[in-house]
């Protein structure tokens, strides 16, 4: 599902390593050190990418941290053992490329 | 020798006290379903809590939280301590390990559990906590009821259901579903102020501890496996829920590459 | 230290099921559980068994002095596993009878000179080797910087009735 040559342009333009995870049939997109965009605080964190669909989100980016005063409607998970943030920011697609839809995800944080 | 207070449940057997005292179980919701199983916990002589939950209570609770009193609505008191308060007046003795935050927030704390109970008010949390079991290899059992007007009144309704890694989970048995955590997530986790009362928490907590005694602690020569069971306010009954009746050969498959897999990280960690 | 070991109870039973089989010369079976290992926040372990490896019949040695030796063979293939999988190796067998096993001095002396080799290959993570009976699982763990052997102190199996032991019960 995740070929090599899109892990190689999400490493090249968002964060030094990528991991491809799964749970319960899910598959995760792990990104240790994501580069958020410019004014969020902190300025790195640990991501997750989901990957398919799963509550009505087709993917969808899972921070750390919560980042006050950006995105809306933050809900906490636990995925993987760990606990994450996220938003509702729905309707990004996984149509093929997966820089696309990291980018489409972090405009929420612009 | 057993204790005085374990006398009259010595039916459960010579080491039931001490497979009591040494199980470490987590309780996960402090509210009107979780305060009853934390109580009866102790009354059987539980030892080692783990207790979480990152509320307070308000007077809304009061109708139904066990052990809480207006004392603690004034106060706003955490829901832990009053859980906490409860479990050491009954066994002084009992190891409290407390946690005011999201259980989400604090799982590593989960880990070697023997058993979770869960009492949280979302299909989300419900189906995070049943991961997380599964990746831990620890039965969970899970509880929750919901009011709804009908067209001549009210009814009531519950679950209690027990899912052991290994066995059918709560998506075989259709209680966690897609569509459902689809419509959750759109309300943005808003469950609003859900009518809850006490006699159906106390049943389905009582149904829930009746379960975990019989796991670990069998006094019959047959326990349940995996279980889903239906409470009908309305009828006062618990049943069996007719699912169970297709489910009796199947195997899961929803757990793949997470039963017993642990924490992910750590391995990614180590391979480096 | 806790060091607590789970497994389900449809994973024992395919141990067991190997474990009871025939061997040509051998008088009994051993194999190896790659398992997935997590630390505890307070200090601990929690192991999980995850895949079974039976030792193969041709990778025993003929040795009539003892139940069962492995030759070089299975150990590097243990190693080899370890080293791939990231996973930590447990050693295991079985004795017959019922109530609670004991190692033997054979066992420990064995496993002693085989159980560090995984460090190896998996070096901060623990190690260690199960003895089954009929009914009841002991366990000893050899951890990263720990001088002394550990037991494991707590074994899990996973099922209905969930089946607890504990070292010191």
């Amino acid at each position: 599902m995740v070929a090599d040559d899109m892990i190689d342009e999400i490493t090249e333009l968002f964060c030094d390593e990528a991991h491809v995870m799964e749970e319960a049939g899910i598959t995760y997109l792990y990104l240790p050190d994501l580069h958020m965009p410019m004014g969020n605080n902190p300025p790195m964190q640990d991501a997750l990418l989901s990957l398919n669909p799963r509550d009505g989100y087709p993917t969808r980016l899972f921070l750390s941290t919560p980042i006050p005063g950006k995105g809306s409607n933050w809900s906490i998970h636990n995925i993987l053992g760990k606990s994450w943030h996220t938003i509702s920011w729905n309707y990004v697609e996984f149509n093929g490329r997966l820089a696309d839809v990291l980018a489409n995800h972090l405009k929420a944080f612009a | 020798m057993m204790k005085d207070q374990s006398l009259r449940q010595s039916f459960l057997g010579p080491h039931s006290e001490d497979v009591f005292k040494a199980s470490k179980i987590g309780f996960i919701g402090l509210g009107g379903g979780g305060s009853h199983i934390v109580q009866q916990w102790a009354h059987l002589g539980g030892g080692n809590f783990t207790i979480i939950d990152f509320d307070v209570i308000e007077a809304t609770n009061l109708n139904r939280l066990v052990g809480a009193t207006l004392e603690d609505v004034k106060n706003s008191e955490l829901k832990t301590s009053i859980a906490k308060r409860v479990i050491k007046n009954i066994n002084p003795d009992a190891d409290v390990k407390v946690f005011n935050k999201p259980w989400q927030e604090v799982s590593d704390q989960l880990r070697d559990c023997d058993l979770i109970f869960g009492c949280v008010d979302s299909y989300q949390a419900r189906r995070d906590l049943e991961i997380f079991c599964r990746r831990f290899l620890t039965p969970y059992i899970d509880i929750g009821m919901d009011v709804y007007e009908m067209e001549n009144g009210y009814s009531i309704s519950g679950q209690v259901i027990m899912s052991i890694p290994g066995s059918i989970c709560m998506h075989c048995m259709q209680y966690l579903r897609e569509d459902l955590l689809e419509k959750e997530a759109a309300r943005y986790g808003d469950a609003g102020g859900k009518p809850q009362v006490v006699w159906p928490n106390g049943i389905l907590a009582s149904t829930a501890v009746g379960l975990a005694v019989q796991l670990l602690n069998p006094w019959h020569p047959n326990p349940p496996g995996s279980v889903y069971l239906e409470y009908d306010g309305v009828t006062n009954t618990i049943n069996v829920s007719p699912r169970m009746e297709y489910l009796a050969h199947t195997q899961c498959h929803h757990f793949f590459n997470t039963e017993g897999m642990g924490d992910p990280f750590y391995l990614l960690r180590s391979k480096k | 230290m806790k060091i607590a070991f789970k497994m389900t109870d449809r994973f024992l039973k395919i141990v067991r099921t190997d474990l009871n089989r025939r061997h040509p010369y051998a008088a009994e079976r051993v194999g190896f559980i790659a398992c997935t290992v997590t630390p505890l926040p307070n200090e601990g372990w929690i192991i999980m068994a995850n895949e079974y490896h039976p030792v193969a019949d041709e990778d025993y040695l003929n040795d009539w002095t003892v139940g069962a030796m492995m030759g070089p063979a299975a150990i590097r293939k243990a190693l080899q596993i370890a080293y791939s999988s990231g996973k930590s190796m447990f050693h295991v067998h079985m004795h017959e009878h019922s109530g609670r096993p004991r190692f033997s001095k054979v066992d420990l002396s064995e496993s002693q000179k085989f159980i560090p080799d995984f460090w190896n290959v998996q070096p901060d993570i623990p190690h260690g080797t199960l003895l089954l009976s009929h009914n009841e699982v002991v366990g000893m763990c050899w951890v990263p910087d720990q001088p002394i052997i550990q037991s494991v102190t707590d074994i899990t199996i996973t099922g209905s009735p969930l089946l607890r032991f504990w070292r010191n019960a």
